[in-house]
């Protein structure tokens, strides 16, 4: 029942988020130049932004991308760790050592560092839509080590269990082991890992963009519109400019516990 | 395993790390979009002869094993390079950013701390409301930093170490918390209730001394996780540090400043490993 609450709350942020792009006829990058940071009405519900944007369907876009993203680039981040951490268990110690130092050296490099340079390093004329693949797709190439020591510390465990004995003595090869036994054991770690992983990876992604390394104008993000908050002067015309910071903060209240009651039942 | 070959074994893996940072940086700032061009190659006063011959003299001399020869000269050297953006030595553009940073990390840490200890203390006590009274780190925990950062300009309060603190709080606090329950289940602490022992008594007595070992192994850690929000912090509060150094850098392509900051984060993640040696606190938490 208590992991209920947060997913139910989840599911129907993300019905909203929907309703609103449905409703709300305006797309996203349309600016409405006579209407520059205007006041809620009946046609713009939380106001337009400094480019005569709705900040409705604005704040609703970044709440289904960040939320898409961030859900892709964990799901590609935990088969990633599932691959590393599978074959650092069931390979040669040489492979072994050489998988684990890397990441560790991915793991114990400050991640904000290593982010930013792989995301400045990439082309300045990509597309928005571009860099917000990029960008989520760089999250889910960096986050994966936490996770791959967990699996290979659970996969160096199911090794030498007896029923992995009992199946190489029965001529069960390798890949069958893996496939059939030892993924499915895993499964109550590999959950949880990928559930830690969407929040983090929304934050990281909102500190990107917070640095101007995010997804690109004018796709709507969390991170370009905490950079809306560095302007005091919009800030005294409307408080809807805290909206995006206030849903970005539920969003991931949401998913912490969510994740907490999953964690809790595995 | 002897002392000097764990002492050995560390220090290895720690030149290990080092290795593999400045080799990945200047693989990746090699490589990327733009790295190979020359501002002269926008100027109008250079003939289209003249801007070809600029283009082929700078692919001539950046291959690889050009930058890495130049860039071990340059370490060899002590001045690190040629920063291509300030046109100044990268170690004395480091110096001074060092000074600042490092101040603010050892701020940011201890004060980080002291607020999650003094508040985890008395909450790790309580039977009931444990949750509710966690409530306030849980919210830090799902703010961003860039987001504490603009909310400190926004109200004019506090300053890139309290903003530090409160990151680093938020996230050592269900840490130190754990710590501490498990350490108030222990049977002699149990026994020492039971006969009526005052609780600041066991605290100072039995608790401090027992998890003193794992809180300085987290703490040793903490310096990594500082690290992480190091550049949101001095970018967005404008602190003249490290981080908005290596930020600058990366918009700028600045490949002798990048490779410096790479190696100087390695180096701190290194040694910040090397002194948590009991990394089994972390389990236990």
């Amino acid at each position: 029942m208590k992991r209920l609450i947060p997913a139910a709350t989840l599911v129907l942020l993300i019905f909203g988020s929907v309703l609103v792009l449905q409703l709300m006829k305006c797309n996203y990058a349309f600016q409405d130049r006579d209407l520059i940071m205007a006041p809620p009405t009946m046609q713009h519900w939380t106001g337009t932004d400094e480019l005569g944007r709705d900040r409705t369907v604005r704040v609703a876009v970044a709440l289904l991308l960040g939320l898409a993203g961030a859900i892709t680039a964990a799901a590609i981040s935990t088969v990633i760790a599932a691959c590393i951490g599978l074959l650092a268990a069931f390979s040669p110690r040489p492979v072994a050592s050489i998988l684990n130092f890397v990441s560790d050296a991915f793991l114990s490099l400050p991640w904000i560092f290593l982010l930013m340079m792989v995301r400045s390093l990439l082309p300045l004329t990509a597309s928005p839509a571009d860099t917000a693949a990029t960008t989520f797709l760089l999250l889910a190439a960096l986050g994966w080590p936490a996770c791959a020591r967990a699996i290979y510390r659970n996969a160096m465990v199911l090794r030498s269990a007896g029923w992995m004995i009992q199946g190489y003595a029965s001529g069960l090869k390798l890949g069958q082991l893996v496939s059939l036994h030892v993924v499915p054991h895993l499964r109550t770690l590999l959950l949880p890992q990928f559930l830690i992983c969407v929040p983090a990876f929304i934050v990281a992604e909102a500190n990107l963009g917070a640095l101007g390394l995010g997804v690109g104008e004018p796709v709507p993000s969390w991170g370009a519109m905490l950079l809306e908050l560095d302007n005091s002067a919009l800030l005294a015309q409307s408080h809807w400019i805290y909206l995006p910071i206030a849903l970005l903060i539920v969003v991931l209240l949401i998913l912490e516990s969510f994740t907490k009651e999953i964690a809790k039942d595995v | 395993m002897s002392f000097s070959t764990t002492i050995a074994r560390r220090f290895g893996r720690t030149m290990l790390l080092l290795l593999f940072a400045a080799t990945g940086t200047i693989l990746l700032v090699r490589f990327a979009p733009g790295f190979l061009s020359d501002s002269r190659e926008m100027d109008a006063k250079y003939a289209q002869a003249a801007r070809v011959e600029i283009q082929e003299e700078s692919t001539r001399d950046q291959s690889l094993c050009l930058i890495a020869t130049h860039e071990v000269k340059s370490w060899l050297k002590g001045d690190l390079g040629m920063s291509r953006e300030y046109n100044v030595p990268v170690a004395e553009l480091l110096s001074g950013r060092m000074r600042v940073s490092a101040t603010l990390l050892v701020q940011g840490i201890l004060s980080g701390w002291l607020i999650a200890v003094c508040t985890a203390l008395p909450i790790s006590c309580l039977r009931r409301g444990g949750s509710l009274c966690s409530l306030p780190f849980t919210l830090l925990l799902a703010t961003p930093t860039a987001a504490m950062a603009t909310a400190s300009i926004l109200f004019e309060a506090g300053g890139p170490v309290l903003v530090l603190s409160l990151f680093i709080a938020a996230r050592e606090f269900k840490f130190v918390r754990s710590l501490l329950i498990g350490a108030w289940c222990s049977p002699h602490l149990l026994a020492g209730r039971a006969v009526g022992l005052r609780p600041w008594a066991l605290v100072r007595t039995h608790i401090l001394p027992d998890i003193a070992p794992q809180l300085c192994a987290l703490m040793t850690l903490s310096i990594v996780t500082a690290l992480e929000a190091l550049v949101p912090i001095e970018v967005i509060l404008t602190v003249p540090g490290v981080g908005q150094l290596a930020w600058s850098a990366v918009m700028n392509r600045d490949l002798q400043v990048m490779v410096a900051v790479s190696v100087l984060m390695a180096c701190i993640v290194g040694i910040a490993g090397m002194l948590s040696a009991h990394t089994a606190a972390l389990e236990a938490a």
